[in-house]
């Protein structure tokens, strides 16, 4: 299958939950983002043939918001948009849909991405309050309404957290860190092993920072009009941030036994990326020198209490598919919702006998040399934005294999509700 | 013969219904001139005798316009008392016998619906206006100078009450269909699409006979306490202290509305007009009407002017550098016409920081009830910006406003000649330097250009166009269509020191601190300005416009003009004491206490103490700029009086009740203007020898407007 052409793209600097964009919803950052992406691209607004984006939790004002985003971006209305959705992966579903489209002939060039605003997930009213209102709404007499009323109690007002919803898997029941507390247990990885994964995930990403790294693939954001206030860094990276710190956390999702904790997994983070693709042949007619290549790509599904091995299930896939070993990675990225859960898939990468119980093969699909293993630092010191990571990852390693002169890498993230999913991608 | 020109068609359906449809032939707007009027009420007697006539719709064939009011050319060329009276007198007849008419008739208002054409409505039985944005609605006479002649201060408060009539008259307000329908001046308003509906619900019931009261019944009428005379009197005097505080007793017209219709109330209908009229005809005599029409028919030319013979393009995508003030101003400006805006500065905070000076325009639009939240946020949205010089690809105007450096304008036109396509349009902001001299080492001169805004731009509507050497036509023709998308008058002028306004400004704000340095008041020079009727006095100006800034430009005209332009020393001191005006805190005025005070340190750099009559004030600083502004029209920096007087009124708000400048000049005399000239060259010196085209004007007996002053 022909590459699909990764033309140019960006990222806005992220910021944590609650913070400097938590008054930005979703579509205004995804808009200001995918403005800027196209302005800077040498594709115009009128070439894209659909507006593709990532979202997980989906602003109830902005239902299909890629089209709100699209509108509000700049792209003339005749352009259509959909949104995409496969929870942590959604902002490679955005770029995967996209590669589908080109391959079958349905279009031509794409403007993909992921965007989310996690500050702005709702506070929702319990089962008993909508009854209550809609009772209410139905009433017709007064007496009905008094009536309504009366059934009225104070634990009705106990707001379902949108968040904490959408990180717990409907199936198993499980917080999503707590699929990380059974990762831990089924791998023994200790309290210690993770925090000093965290730690040095800050480490890497503030090196990253400091360097001036991450403005290659990131933009500023104003976040406040009124005083025109503009965020120009990731806020999320600790600088002092140490063992001792992370030791002093208590776990957030097994109180008891526990060895997850909120320094140990990724963040909670608002920010969007974008980029434009098209297939490689379009782009050399176009004569246009892409910043990298997606060569393959994998989804697979696992059991939903250990979605965070997702990353083994489709990247194994993906060498099946593409006949490519570990070996043969020069950079590879493990998105880290969780330090517990990628050590988890680092052990089992390396495993034999995780790969004869679960792929029937008397080899390990590959053991992963840490110098290689998110460089720049990942979720824990950037956050996770869910809907957006994906299209992060694939953005930032492209740059990174350009930086190094390096040709290929992996890209890779667990999903939510038991699913991993692989990229393929190259430069030159 | 005028009878050769139909004006009006009329069709009679078979149920009764008549339809009487304007469309002047070949003008894009119906105007009641003498002859429509004529031909309009030949109709309205034929249709009289029409026993078959059930009900009679009156409308418009004319996109976006229904009616937009009489014939100002008339209303101008009226030179006699008589000549008007009677004008209006056939018009309040001819609008009596429509409102006499034995079957009810209804206004279709869809479209500019002004004056004339309004006062045609209000004496038809009913109104149905529709909903969209081109219906506007109301009795602007009074910007005018005159008032509505033909029944419009007699007709009007019947339907929307007696203070409220008086406010839309007064104030010249348009209403949209929606609010007219509010106060009662329209009975319906629908969407343009349901018109059709409307008008047949309107003639079935009328043919049923089920049209009436509830109809009526939106009409507000008089309040019951406006009923009692004080409280009408009170109106009317609350309404004079208002007009008085915005006009300073220098427009009439405002005056004699509320005078109309105090004395007019309670008469019979016949009285009131006869009371209207009187009025009407009085004002359209006074020069100030004259001048305010006149400000009009050239505001009008304006609209149409191009500057060019070439085409000019859209702007989609546009970009400044330097986000300053005037940066910012400008960046709303385009933003809000739907134009997208990349801001490119130095370092995020002044980007920062002109993304909140827009944001903040945008709320006080709000704030007025323009705007909603999500309208400003969608214009938010066009706005990007960057640091660096990347995204300019698509970019198709550029307009620099960094600081008045040379050097610094030309470095960044050569940065950014990089990353711009060569047809892209590149613009300077500058108010002092040579367009030519900045496009000297440009590889594409043809498409520079110079755009002088004035601040604050969200609320100065000139925008002075200057060519280059080089500058192409299309480019002159694209800023020009630019310019007026954003909603501002642009007026071209030649390239030479100081452009047009500040050029002819300087001279007098010089003129007004050099008096106040041979020993004059502060207080008292800017108070016989203000009763000339400039917004503000002269030296408070300096202060508003920096006391730095204006010896900075007076030493760029000096090297520009020589000794007439002296600048003098009493700015250059002021600025080594650090009294800059309003931003330091210090100038002519104290603006540390509430700027009312002078500013007493000030007084010890005075020279003498001479003291002046009011008019040798008014003299000196209004003659020096008269003699510089017919410099300008010698050196055909602007081409012609007319557009000179409306930048001298957009750019430094010369009142509009004078005319304008060259206008104002004409009215006082070119010769008295010469002898005065000369007087107070002998006094004073060289800056006030008249200039040769005064002088040659003169001796062929000519004024600036022709004969009609």
């Amino acid at each position: 299958m022909e590459r699909i052409a990764i033309i140019s793209g960006l990222r806005t600097v992220m910021a944590k939950a609650g913070g400097s964009f938590k008054t930005l919803q979703a579509d205004t950052l995804g808009s200001k983002l995918v403005r800027e992406v196209m302005l800077r691209s040498p594709i115009d607004f009128a070439e894209i043939d659909e507006v593709i984006i990532g979202n997980v939790a989906q602003p109830i004002h902005a239902a299909n918001i890629a089209r709100v985003i699209a509108l509000r971006a700049g792209f003339p209305e005749a352009t259509p948009a959909v949104t995409v959705h496969r929870n942590c992966a959604s902002g490679m579903e955005a770029i995967t849909t996209a590669a589908a489209r080109i391959h079958s002939g349905e279009g031509k060039v794409y403007l993909c991405g992921g965007v989310e605003s996690m500050s702005n997930i709702p506070l929702v009213y319990s089962q008993k309050m909508t009854n209550l209102f809609t009772k209410l709404s139905r009433s017709k007499t007064a007496f009905d309404r008094v009536h309504a009323l009366l059934g009225f109690r104070p634990t009705f007002l106990k707001p379902i957290v949108g968040l904490m919803s959408g990180l717990t898997d409907p199936v198993s029941g499980l917080l999503m860190g707590s699929t990380a507390e059974v990762l831990a247990r089924d791998f023994g990885i200790s309290r210690e092993t993770q925090d000093a994964f965290a730690l040095e995930s800050h480490q890497k990403a503030l090196k990253a920072s400091e360097s001036q790294r991450f403005s290659q693939e990131s933009m500023a954001i104003v976040y406040d009009d009124f005083k025109g206030a503009i965020l120009d860094h990731d806020d999320g990276i600790r600088k002092a941030q140490s063992l001792q710190k992370l030791a002093r956390l208590r776990p957030f999702f097994d109180k008891r036994n526990g060895t997850v904790t909120a320094g140990n997994s990724s963040q909670i983070t608002d920010a969007a990326a974008a980029v434009v693709v098209m297939s490689e042949s379009e782009a050399k007619k176009r004569n246009l020198s892409p910043l990298g290549y997606l060569r393959a790509y994998s989804y697979a599904g696992l059991d939903p209490k250990r979605m965070g091995l997702g990353p083994v299930f489709s990247t194994h896939e993906l060498f099946e598919q593409t006949g490519l070993g570990m070996k043969d990675m020069e950079l590879v990225e493990i998105n880290e919702a969780f330090a517990a859960q990628v050590l988890a898939c680092l052990k089992a990468f390396d495993s034999k006998s995780f790969a004869r119980s679960h792929f029937e093969s008397a080899e390990a699909v590959g053991a992963i040399d840490p110098e290689i293993l998110n460089v720049n630092g990942g979720a824990i010191a950037l956050g996770h934005p869910v809907g957006m990571t994906g299209t992060r990852l694939v953005l930032s390693i492209l740059h990174e294999l350009k930086n190094r002169g390096l040709q290929r890498g992996l890209a890779t993230l667990c999903i939510g509700g038991g699913q991993g999913a692989s990229l393929l991608l190259e430069v030159e | 013969m005028e009878a050769t020109i139909q004006y009006f068609e009329v069709t009679i359906d078979s149920q009764g219904i008549g339809t009487l449809t304007f469309n002047t032939p070949e003008k894009r707007a119906n105007v009641f001139t003498h002859a429509a009027l004529k031909e309009f009420e030949a109709h309205l007697d034929t249709l009289k005798q029409d026993s078959a006539i059930k009900a009679l719709f009156i409308e418009s064939a004319k996109e976006a316009i229904f009616i937009a009011g009489a014939d100002i050319h008339e209303i101008q060329a009226a030179n006699d008392e008589k000549n008007i009276t009677v004008l209006v007198q056939e018009g309040q007849e001819i609008f009596t016998k429509l409102e006499n008419l034995p079957f009810p008739t209804i206004a279709i208002i869809d479209g500019a619906c002004l004056g004339g054409g309004l006062e045609m409505s209000l004496s038809c039985t009913y109104r149905i206006a529709t909903s969209h944005p081109h219906t506007r609605i109301g009795l602007p006479e009074v910007n005018l100078g005159i008032l509505p002649g033909f029944g419009g201060t007699q007709r009007l408060y019947p339907l929307v009450g007696y203070a409220k009539a008086m406010e839309l008259i007064v104030g010249s307000k348009l209403l949209k269909g929606e609010k007219a329908l509010k106060l009662g001046v329209v009975d319906a308003c629908v969407p343009r699409g349901y018109l059709g509906f409307k008008k047949q619900e309107f003639s079935q019931k009328i043919l049923a006979g089920t049209l009436n009261k509830k109809l009526l019944a939106n009409r507000k009428g008089i309040t019951w306490y406006e009923k009692f005379a004080p409280v009408r009197s009170l109106i009317g005097q609350l309404a004079r202290k208002q007009v008085l505080k915005k006009t300073h007793g220098h427009y009439p017209a405002p005056l004699a509305v509320i005078k109309v219709m105090q004395e007019s109330f309670g008469k019979s209908l016949l009285d009131g007009l006869k009371i209207e009229r009187d009025a009407v005809t009085k004002l359209a005599l006074t020069p100030i009407s004259k001048n305010l029409i006149n400000l009009f028919f050239i505001s009008e030319k304006l609209k149409n002017e191009t500057f060019s013979t070439a085409r000019g393009k859209e702007i989609r995508q546009s970009a400044i550098v330097g986000t300053g003030a005037m940066g910012s101003g400008i960046a709303w400006a385009l933003g809000n016409q739907g134009i997208n805006v990349r801001l490119k500065d130095i370092n995020t905070a002044s980007v920062g920081r002109a993304i909140s000076t827009i944001r903040k325009i945008y709320e006080g639009i709000k704030k007025r009830g323009r705007l909603t939240e999500r309208e400003i946020a969608l214009k938010m949205d066009k706005i990007t910006f960057t640091t660096e010089y990347v995204g300019f690809d698509t970019t198709d105007f550029l307009l620099e406003a960094v600081s008045e450096d040379i050097n610094l304008k030309q470095k960044v036109f050569q940065e950014f000649e990089v990353v711009l396509k060569p047809e892209a349009i590149i613009a300077s902001n500058t108010s002092s330097i040579s367009i030519s001299e900045l496009a000297a080492k440009l590889q594409y001169p043809n498409r520079f250009i110079g755009m002088h805004f004035f601040n604050p731009v969200n609320r100065m509507p000139l925008v002075e166009i200057i060519s280059g050497e080089k500058t192409d036509d299309e480019t002159i023709a694209t800023v020009v269509k630019l310019t007026k998308k954003m909603g501002k008058t642009p007026i071209k002028v030649k390239e030479s020191a100081g452009f047009l306004v500040n050029r002819i400004l300087l001279p007098y704000l010089k003129e007004a601190a050099t008096i106040f340095e041979e020993g004059e008041d502060i207080k008292r020079i800017d108070r016989v300005l203000l009763d000339f009727g400039m917004p503000m006095g002269p030296l408070a100006l300096i202060d508003k416009v920096g006391v730095d800034i204006g010896e900075k430009v007076s030493h760029i005209l000096h090297q520009a003009y020589g000794e007439r332009m002296a600048p003098g020393t009493l700015l250059t001191k002021m600025v080594e004491h650090g009294w800059l005006g309003q931003k330091s805190g210090m100038g002519f005025y104290n603006h540390k206490s509430n700027g009312t005070e002078i500013n007493k340190k000030l007084l010890k750099l005075k020279t003498d103490h001479v003291k002046l009559d009011k008019k040798t004030i008014k003299n000196r600083v209004l003659l020096i700029m008269i003699n510089e502004a017919a410099r300008c029209l010698e050196e055909d920096v602007v081409d012609n009086p007319g557009y000179l007087d409306m930048a001298m009124i957009m750019g430094t708000g010369f009142p509009p009740f004078r005319g304008g400048l060259m206008r104002y000049a004409d009215e006082i005399g070119i010769n008295h203007i010469i002898t005065s000239l000369k007087q107070l060259q002998k006094q004073h010196g060289y800056r006030f020898a008249p200039c040769d085209l005064l002088l040659g004007m003169i001796e062929n007996n000519e004024s600036f407007y022709g004969g009609t002053s």
